[in-house]
């Protein structure tokens, strides 16, 4: 008993700087995750109108067919999103991994452009080829063939098949990259061929990358609101429903968009539980003695995957070359007139130039936050091996996990109360970006972390540094590749969100991505095209000053 | 330079005990080094020393003052580090630099002391080096020019050595401890390797399961080793079996007596040093004084200067010898039959346990 009592009052006399960054942290992640979750959570088991505990919402959502058949929409893209994702994807990374491929950078480069683009770029841009009025069904219509549509289902599918590959792709070249030669020789050499050493040997052992990318893409592909909402027409997700059910009860309390949201993260979190658990009896640590050999290969075969690989990218990359073509074309109002013509970007200047500055603005502040708390937190996670820190790490999951729309919904609940009213100014969004983005900016700081030995600190708290001294002349110069790196990712994929901000904004806060949205949806191709494009740049930069900073390139990404 | 005064001072890691009641003094300008396998503790209580633990119970006086709840950069001890923890961002004087700048030192006083400090360690040269630009063996250098510069109460050293090369290692040890002798600063040194501790230390302080077994000077530590752990631990020793027989320490191994020894209600039993035993082939007159041991031959090593044997007596005990080699003893094939022979003055008594004591009066002279 009285050592236990001296035991907290030594503690307590050593509270210091981390002490209180702990709690810091506590605090900001209870108000900003926890909280919004957590009312979200509760708003569902009432009754939108009366106000009474209830559990109708949830027996409507599975019980009314509208919703029904929403739910069976949202795991059937998904799930074939994710495979078809995997299928280009795993080839890909096996041809680029092992045989010699012209351009490889290239290919990774351009998987990596995919990646970052805004989701519903690619929705929109396949409307411009395919859609009703699309160049490519136009092309063929003057031939008297008719394409198939768009629209629908398997539009959708496509779309988050060429979005998402890279996730599988990059993630499996980064695996075999490191799978140990030697396993491959032995197989060979107690009698296996090429192929089955490939099904037998080689796909088991890089099976935890590819579930984790294929994971992704399917928690991606759930949360996923811009594609389905551009491409679906009447093919409905529980992400539009979610939506167009948010605001129809815009007023009320959003009691249905709430339980819905709800559920298309029950979905995600039982997928990465299943993983989890698949997973968890595989774990193939080696040390690469014996590094994979890259062959040339002749012939047929040769030009065979060349063709495979470039076709890929390219397909892929080519709703963004569509978007760029189009922000040149001249326009007059939102009709192409034919010719070339920088009319859309003037517009863009005249009708739209607070969405380029309120994008960039609340990016920057949220992404000035992150590099703050990520290097904080970081060294939490890292270095201070308690409760807290690892409760933190753990919290670090839900953000990736949490749709967007389930996080706004939840922050319009928290922060419109009696007493205060967050809603529809710009710190709100700021706050959005900055809990969602977090954990990209956490990721790669704790990555750099982990490889700087805790002696470099210990030394010059030694000699004579504070705590925090120490992390500000050692620690933070040696992790300052990660944490620039780690910035960018939060940039880029703040300055591309929409579905949270499309909830929280108002005519002051409108920001690139909701503005293409809302033009895509007026018919307004052109200066969509020429908002996109410009989002693209930006992006681009990012991409390139990632590349420079970071050893690890393709891996920065995922 | 400052003396280190320890009491009571008590480690655990939950339910496991890092420390256990480690009382010990350090005289001033002494080179002090905790010796033992690994988990045994001597990290430990070295970081302890130096703030990065906090003990659950005990004090840490160094010169008279109390330290032991003073934060870690506040203690004002020296510490080279396993992994050299040069800071990679600055150059070989920026690191050096490093604890006088936190002491607010003047920019001339820095200046010379850092090239004083790069004297003694041989490093002037290397200065505005970047560490990736240095060998293991320089960056050790570092990593000690700056913990000493800050003229440190004590100097502490996790195993400083571990991570460099055999050779490289026993030229470094010579000349850490000049320097140390040259700046009479009171060091404490971690270290695993019997042999560095011996050959380094004022007091070599053999450390297991967090408890301490023997601290003494090397000399003592050999040739009077205080348990059967120590013994077995610092230079090996052959271990063989004890009876009481009409109050003589019996060999059944030998069938000889020992002598006479005091009753003890404990099992006992006999060490011998690797190196007192000899090889007899054929028959030879046993000297006054000595035992015989017959055996066969297990595998013999030849590793240069001296020879490795290992053997069974007929009683089923395993023996270790080291000898000068012998080319009639080299020749033997395994299971060959000899005699081992050492002298009973050479034999300790300890209590058959793990941490057995040595018997305090052993064999009384007979």
């Amino acid at each position: 008993m009285s050592v236990s009592v001296s035991n907290t009052l030594s503690s307590l006399r050593r509270m210091d700087f981390w002490t209180l960054v702990t709690i810091a942290t506590v605090v900001i992640l209870f108000v900003l995750l926890i909280l919004p979750i957590f009312s979200v959570f509760l708003v569902s088991f009432f009754d939108g109108k009366t106000g009474e505990l209830t559990l109708d919402n949830y027996i409507r959502l599975f019980t009314k067919n509208y919703y029904i058949s929403g739910f069976k929409n949202t795991i059937f893209v998904g799930f074939m999103g994710t495979l078809g994702a995997t299928l280009i994807g795993v080839p890909l990374a096996f041809f680029t991994a092992r045989f010699r491929i012209r351009g490889k950078a290239l290919i990774s480069t351009m998987a990596i452009l995919v990646l970052v683009a805004p989701p519903f770029i690619g929705a929109y841009a396949w409307i411009m080829m395919f859609g009703s009025n699309g160049f490519i069904t136009n092309f063929f219509a003057s031939f008297g063939i008719i394409t198939p549509t768009i629209y629908g289902a398997h539009g959708v599918i496509l779309v988050f098949t060429l979005k998402f590959f890279p996730f599988v792709f990059l993630m499996t070249q980064t695996a075999l990259n490191a799978v140990n030669k030697s396993f491959e020789d032995a197989a060979e050499n107690l009698g296996c061929n090429v192929w089955q050493r490939f099904f037998k040997i080689t796909l088991p052992l890089v099976f935890p990358a590819i579930s984790t990318g294929a994971i992704i893409c399917f928690v991606l592909s759930i949360a996923d609101f811009g594609t389905p909402a551009i491409l679906g027409r009447g093919f409905r997700t529980l992400s539009t429903i979610a939506y167009s059910a948010y605001t129809s009860e815009l007023g009320g309390t959003p009691t249905m968009a709430v339980t819905i949201s709800l559920v298309m993260m029950g979905i995600s979190m039982l997928a990465l539980l299943a993983q989890r658990h698949i997973l968890a009896k595989r774990r193939y640590a080696s040390s690469l003695t014996n590094p994979p050999v890259v062959k040339q290969l002749h012939g047929w075969r040769n030009i065979g995957v060349h063709v495979f690989c470039y076709a890929v990218v390219f397909v892929a990359m080519a709703p963004t070359l569509v978007v760029v073509y189009t922000s040149f074309l001249k326009t007059s109002g939102p009709v192409f007139i034919g010719g070339f013509g920088l009319q859309s970007y003037t517009r863009v200047m005249s009708d739209a130039p607070e969405a380029i500055l309120n994008s960039f603005m609340f990016a920057f502040i949220a992404v000035m936050f992150i590099a703050i708390f990520s290097s904080l937190i970081s060294y939490l996670i890292v270095r201070r091996d308690n409760a807290f820190s690892g409760g933190i790490d753990l919290m670090m999951m839900v953000p990736y996990l949490v749709p967007g729309i389930v996080m706004a919904i939840g922050f319009v609940t928290t922060f419109r109360t009696g007493w205060f009213d967050l809603t529809g100014t710009a710190t709100i969004i700021i706050m959005i970006y900055f809990i969602r983005r977090l954990p990209y900016g956490v990721r790669s700081t704790t990555t750099a972390l982990r490889q700087i030995k805790p002696s470099m600190e210990e030394a010059a708290v030694n000699l004579g540094a504070n705590p925090l001294k120490a992390f500000v002349q050692v620690t933070l110069p040696l992790i300052l590749p990660g944490l620039i790196v780690g910035s960018l990712m939060s940039f880029i994929t703040a300055i591309n969100e929409l579905s949270s901000t499309l909830i929280l904004y108002t005519a002051g806060t409108v920001t690139m991505p909701v503005k293409i949205y809302i033009s895509v949806l007026d018919g307004e191709f052109g200066l969509a095209a020429a908002l996109s494009t410009i989002l693209l740049f930006s992006t681009g930069i990012c991409v390139y000053v990632v590349f420079r900073f970071s050893e690890n390139k393709e891996s920065s990404f995922i | 330079m400052a003396s280190v005064e320890i009491v009571g001072l008590k480690k655990l890691y939950g339910n496991v005990v890092a420390l256990s009641d480690i009382t010990l003094t350090i005289e001033s300008g002494a080179f002090f080094t905790l010796l033992g396998p690994s988990g045994c503790g001597k990290t430990t209580l070295l970081r302890t020393i130096a703030g990065f633990h906090f003990q659950d119970a005990g004090t840490i006086h160094i010169d008279g003052k109390s330290i032991e709840n003073a934060p870690a950069h506040k203690r004002g001890v020296g510490m080279v580090f396993q992994d050299y923890a040069v800071f990679p961002h600055l150059s070989v004087s920026d690191n050096v630099a490093f604890g006088l700048k936190q002491r607010k030192i003047s920019a001339v006083d820095i200046k010379s002391r850092v090239a004083d400090v790069l004297e003694a360690v041989q490093l002037s040269e290397f200065a505005e080096r970047m560490p990736h630009e240095l060998s293991g063996g320089q960056q050790q250098r570092v990593g000690l020019a700056r913990a000493i510069v800050i003229n440190p109460t004590v100097l502490l050293m996790d195993e400083p050595l571990s991570n460099l090369d055999a050779k490289l290692r026993v030229d470094l040890r010579a000349e850490l401890r000049r320097i140390q002798q040259d700046l009479g600063m009171t060091t404490v040194y971690v270290t695993h390797d019997q042999e560095e501790a011996l050959a380094m230390s004022d007091v070599v302080c053999v450390l297991h399961d967090g408890i301490i077994q023997q601290a003494a000077s090397p000399l003592e530590l050999y040739n009077q080793p205080a348990n059967k752990f120590v013994a077995s631990f610092v230079g090996g020793n052959n271990f063989l079996k004890v009876v009481l027989k009409d109050a003589e320490a019996y060999l059944p191994s030998a069938e000889a007596s020992l002598g006479p020894v005091s009753a003890t209600q404990t099992p006992i039993v006999a060490a011998v040093r690797p190196e007192n035993i000899s090889i007899v082939l054929g028959e030879e007159k046993l000297k006054k004084g000595n035992v015989s041991v017959p055996g066969a031959i297990n595998q013999i090593s030849f590793i240069g200067r001296e020879m490795e044997v290992h053997a069974t007596t007929d009683t089923g005990e395993t023996l270790k010898i080291i000898a000068r080699p012998d080319v009639d003893v080299l020749e033997l094939k395994a299971g060959a039959r000899v005699k081992f022979i050492f002298a009973k003055a050479d034999v300790i008594l300890f209590e058959d346990n793990e941490n057995g004591l040595r018997l305090e009066d052993g064999l009384r002279s007979s």
